[in-house]
């Protein structure tokens, strides 16, 4: 792991319980609304994608369920937990405090 | 916490759903590259554009697999079987290394395991009673350097009731008590003891009851005197018939009363005997008669004292309690001026020592070697762990680039470490538990030749939880020596270097190689100390034995006849030992018999005070019958041997050996003359017959005593009728034994068959511990000397393997192959000189611990020393000059194409 793999590592997850939060979600889905919402300023690769989902999976942060997608495939579908809920809470709170601190000292002249 | 939960039932159930948990990962990439290239085509992009580009997003679909998998996976737990089978598989393949290290291992941990179970037999095992940690064995002060553990029965008896610490007080002395059977008497082992230690040691009985105070008092119950029988006399007396209680036993022709029965696993509270009779101390008198140490009171040092712990006390309270009541005791009981002056002089007072373990003389005897052995072991250990690390350290060298590789492809330190770690734990696993194998039957013949010529006791060697837990300690250091220091060694530095270099990266591995080197020299250093210690102990057990016992042990059979409980006296038992002895001369192959109260270095001792013409002289004394001493090949000096003649009425004779002649008669022929034996208040005269030569007495080890020879037939029977046979036979003694056995049946059916033993037998016992202590550091030694020959010649074969290219080079370059055997065996040469200095040092400083087990031998005999250095020398050329001879056969042309 990168020294910076913690902070790309906890965006990613709050992005994803983020993406999760409207509902339930395939992998691919949770990738393309990312890109979409960030208006393709975040590209999500899958190399780092699929491990986060499974790493927040094991901590029961998120369910999987298997259901079938809009083209009548056989899909992985991600839920939020009441858990993964408490998360996404605490890291938005948090990402605001740091978001405007960071602005706060940018703006500074 | 929770979150931590989770993860491990997630993890468990994954364990059980392996092939599903696949297919499902393997489904969500390939629906994730279904919708990535839909996408794409919907873009407008051509198939194949759109297949590369999905490659690229993904790379290897069996890496991502292998990432998720590991996600899932408790990954200690499988990583951990990987390494086991991974280094079965690198054991396997190097199967010499594994057999050495295999060997070495067992031999360590089997040597400390087998030494410390016989130091736990001896000293730690508690005894089998319940709360054996609440008794206490009683000693006395009496300003000396040892503490004196025999009480006398007086002083046991003023003890016994001042007991406001202890609960119980008892005393208890082993025994050989005859048994009548419809056969005639048998021998078995007996103990005496007094009324409370059955009370003490807590132990219900199998059947009846125990013995209490009321037995143990003169007279016995109106029943007559009770015994308490083991279970194994039950079963080979009693055939286990209940009805046992009440039944009558004749023992030393005295009648009592069967009154319990104690399960087998009593043994009461000496750990080394398994005594089959218990009697009161009270019947002592009436058994022993004349020989009674209870009658002669004060002066006789034989009963061990332990007590119990009244509940709350401490050992400490125990031993401040005793200490003080002392004076009060010592003055209170029955005794003479003498005795008192001696009690006086050292301010004798009682001390209390934890008494969980038992209290068994041979303790005292064993301690001191069994420490001395025990640090052998440890030595010998320390040294197969040494070598088994810089085996594995000179193995780990020519690893390196495998180490490399694997650190490249992605492998963490951490991982290749526990890989290398799991490596050493399994061969010292396999080492450790072969040593455990062999440990008990190896302790048990050790104990058989420590325990030699006593041969009732037995020493309950057997694995417990000490055992286990040393074993298992022992194991770990083992494990932790050798795994870390090269697992440590072959991950650190910059391997990367090592595949780029290959063989070439000399600079960083010449500082490297230093801590191999290091210890291989503290292995040979070792070793010396080993071997020297060795040699010392073996030529001081040689010395002993050439050191001349004054007598020839070889072909003479010594035959004990148990008289003492029968009625012959005076004429009529000499008129037995004499056709005794006419019957066993009869025999085939006895070429002299005769007959003696002591045989030599059996431990028992007889003085007297002689005196003559104003001199006066501690004298040993023994008394024996005619024709000693020819049987005995003691040259007689001057004067004549004694005949059946001397009797009583002839005035006594009495024979001196040369010391004890020159000692009283310094100036003139002691022939004719008169010496004076001064006892309590009686003085006899006897006249000196003749001067035998010096003969040892209580053991090789002393100089033959001022001794002093009466004739039996003269003998006053005050130390009871008991005499050896002492047989010179020519050849083989085999028949020997049952024609004494027939012969004393035929004369008188009361007595106990007798027991025949060979004099060399008796000497070899007396030295038991000096041949133990030799035998085994010779063994030890021996191990020593292979496994550093072993790892001398390993570390420089993949020293040397490593440098083939270099040797190649050079070759090429124009050395000669002597130049290149000496290069190759000088870095051997180094190692074996700085460890043999180091060694030689050391050995110079510890060889003084075993001055008190040498006998003329000095702590630092040369001859061992030089001989030990020439061994060691010997045997590491050899082991170097193997790899470097074969060094000299490399070809430059391919050793330098090899790269």
């Amino acid at each position: 792991m990168p020294e910076t793999g913690e902070l790309i590592q906890g965006t990613l997850e709050m992005l994803i319980l983020k993406a999760l939060q409207r509902g339930p979600l395939h992998g691919y889905s949770v990738a393309e609304w990312i890109q979409e919402t960030s208006q393709q300023m975040l590209r999500v690769e899958e190399g780092a994608l699929y491990p986060a989902l499974h790493r927040m999976e094991l901590r029961g942060l998120v369910k999987s369920k298997w259901g079938t997608s809009d083209n009548n495939r056989r899909a992985k579908f991600y839920t939020l937990t009441p858990e993964g809920q408490k998360r996404l809470d605490a890291e938005s709170q948090r990402w605001a405090r740091l978001s405007s601190a960071v602005a706060f000292v940018m703006q500074a002249t | 916490m929770t979150e931590s939960m989770h993860e491990f039932f997630l993890r468990v159930k994954a364990l059980f759903h392996k092939r599903r948990m696949d297919r499902d990962m393997t489904d969500e990439l390939e629906f994730h590259q279904a919708m990535l290239q839909s996408k794409l085509l919907k873009q407008g992009r051509s198939q194949a554009d759109a297949d590369s580009a999905t490659r690229r997003a993904f790379g290897d679909p069996s890496r991502w697999h292998e990432r998720l998998r590991e996600l899932w996976q408790f990954r200690s737990l499988e990583n951990l079987g990987r390494d086991v089978s991974f280094s079965l598989r690198v054991l396997r393949k190097s199967p010499g290394f594994t057999a050495v290290a295999l060997i070495t291992l067992a031999l360590g941990v089997g040597a400390n395991t087998t030494v410390f179970s016989m130091i736990n037999g001896l000293l730690l095992r508690p005894l089998p009673v319940p709360e054996s940690d609440r008794l206490a064995v009683m000693g006395i002060d009496m300003g000396r350097p040892d503490i004196n553990y025999s009480f006398s029965e007086p002083l046991f008896r003023g003890l016994e009731h001042r007991q406001e610490v202890f609960s119980d007080v008892f005393a208890f002395d082993h025994t050989t008590l005859q048994v009548r059977a419809n056969s005639g008497n048998e021998n078995e082992s007996g103990q005496f003891v007094s009324g409370e230690f059955f009370g003490a040691l807590k132990t219900a009985p199998l059947l009846g009851r125990a013995l209490t105070p009321e037995d143990d008092r003169k007279g016995g119950d109106p029943t007559g005197f009770g015994v308490v029988i083991s279970e194994s006399f039950w079963q080979r007396w009693f055939n286990r018939a209940p009805n046992v209680i009440g039944q009558k036993l004749q023992i030393d022709n005295t009648a009592f009363t069967v009154v319990g029965v104690m399960p087998k696993a009593f043994i009461g509270a000496d750990p080394l005997q398994r005594p089959d009779l218990f009697i009161p101390l009270a019947t002592e008198p009436a058994l022993n008669g004349l020989r009674s140490m209870t009658t002669v009171g004060v002066h006789a040092w034989w009963l061990t004292v332990m007590g119990r712990l009244q509940p709350g006390a401490t050992i400490e309270q125990a031993n401040a309690q005793v200490g003080s009541a002392s004076n009060a005791v010592i003055h209170q009981v029955p005794s003479d001026t003498r005795w008192m002056a001696q009690m006086e002089k050292g301010h004798s007072h009682f001390v209390a020592e934890n008494g969980a373990a038992g209290f068994t003389y041979v303790r005292l005897l064993f301690r001191k070697p069994l420490a001395a052995v025990f640090a052998m072991c440890a030595g010998i250990l320390l040294l197969a762990c040494l070598n088994l690390a810089s085996l594995l350290m000179a193995r780990g060298a020519a690893r390196q680039n495998e180490l490399a590789t694997r650190l490249a492809l992605g492998a963490t330190r951490r991982r290749l470490v526990q890989q290398l770690l799991v490596e050493s734990l399994l061969v010292s696993l396999m080492g450790t538990a072969s040593g455990l194998a062999i440990a008990p039957l190896v302790s048990r013949s050790l104990a058989a030749i420590l325990l030699g010529g006593q041969f009732e006791m037995h020493v309950d060697t057997s694995l417990d939880i000490r055992v286990f837990a040393f074993a298992a300690i022992a194991a770990i250091v083992a494990t932790l020596i050798v795994g870390l220091v090269p697992a440590l060694q072959a991950t650190s530095g910059r391997l990367n270097d090592h595949i780029k270099g290959g063989q070439h990266t000399t600079q960083a591995h010449e500082r490297r190689s230093m801590l191999p080197r290091i210890m291989m020299a503290g292995e040979v250093g070792l070793a010396l100390l080993l071997v020297v210690g060795a040699g010392l102990l073996a030529s001081s057990l040689v010395r002993l034995y050439t050191s001349g016992a004054g007598f020839d042990p070889n072909g003479i059979q010594n035959i004990s006849f148990s008289m003492d409980k029968e009625p012959l006296k005076g004429e009529a038992l000499m008129q037995f030992y004499r056709q005794l002895g006419d019957g066993l001369r009869r025999q085939p192959t006895v070429t002299s018999v005769s007959f003696a109260r002591i045989i030599p270095f059996t431990h028992f001792l007889w003085d007297e005070d002689l005196s003559a013409a104003g001199k006066s002289q501690d004298t040993y004394h023994n008394s024996v019958g005619p024709n000693y001493f020819h049987t005995m090949s003691i040259p007689i000096l001057a004067g004549r041997d004694f005949s059946w003649s001397d009797t009583p009425s002839t005035g006594l004779k009495i024979l001196l050996n040369q010391t004890a002649a020159k000692l009283l008669f310094p100036d003139r022929s002691p022939i004719g003359q008169t010496v004076t034996k001064r006892s309590d208040d009686k003085a006899v005269n006897y006249e000196v017959v003749g001067i035998v030569g010096d003969a040892k007495y209580e053991d090789l080890r002393s100089p033959a005593p001022p001794t002093a020879y009466v004739a039996m037939s003269q003998d006053e029977d005050e130390l009871g009728s008991s005499y050896n046979a002492v047989v010179r036979v020519s050849g083989p003694a085999g028949p020997l034994a049952e024609a004494a056995r027939s012969l004393a049946k035929k004369l008188d059916s009361g007595i106990p068959a007798p027991l025949t033993t060979s004099m060399s037998a008796t000497v070899d016992d007396s030295l038991s511990t000096e041949r133990l202590m030799a035998m085994l550091s010779v063994f030890f030694a021996a191990c020593a000397l292979i496994v550093t020959a072993v790892g001398l010649y390993g570390t420089l074969a993949y020293a040397t393997a490593r440098r083939t290219s270099e040797i190649g080079i050079r070759m090429a370059l124009g050395a000669r192959r002597g130049q290149v055997v000496a290069m190759v065996f000088l870095q051997n040469a180094s190692v074996a000189l700085a460890g043999t200095a180091a060694g030689l040092i050391a050995a110079l400083l510890a060889s003084r611990a075993l001055a008190s087990f040498l006998y003329g031998t000095s702590a630092r005999d040369p001859w061992v020393f030089a001989g030990s250095i020439l061994m060691l020398a010997l045997i590491a050329s050899a082991a170097s000059l193997l790899p470097a001879l074969r060094s000299a056969r490399i070809n430059p042309m391919t050793a330098i194409r090899c790269e």
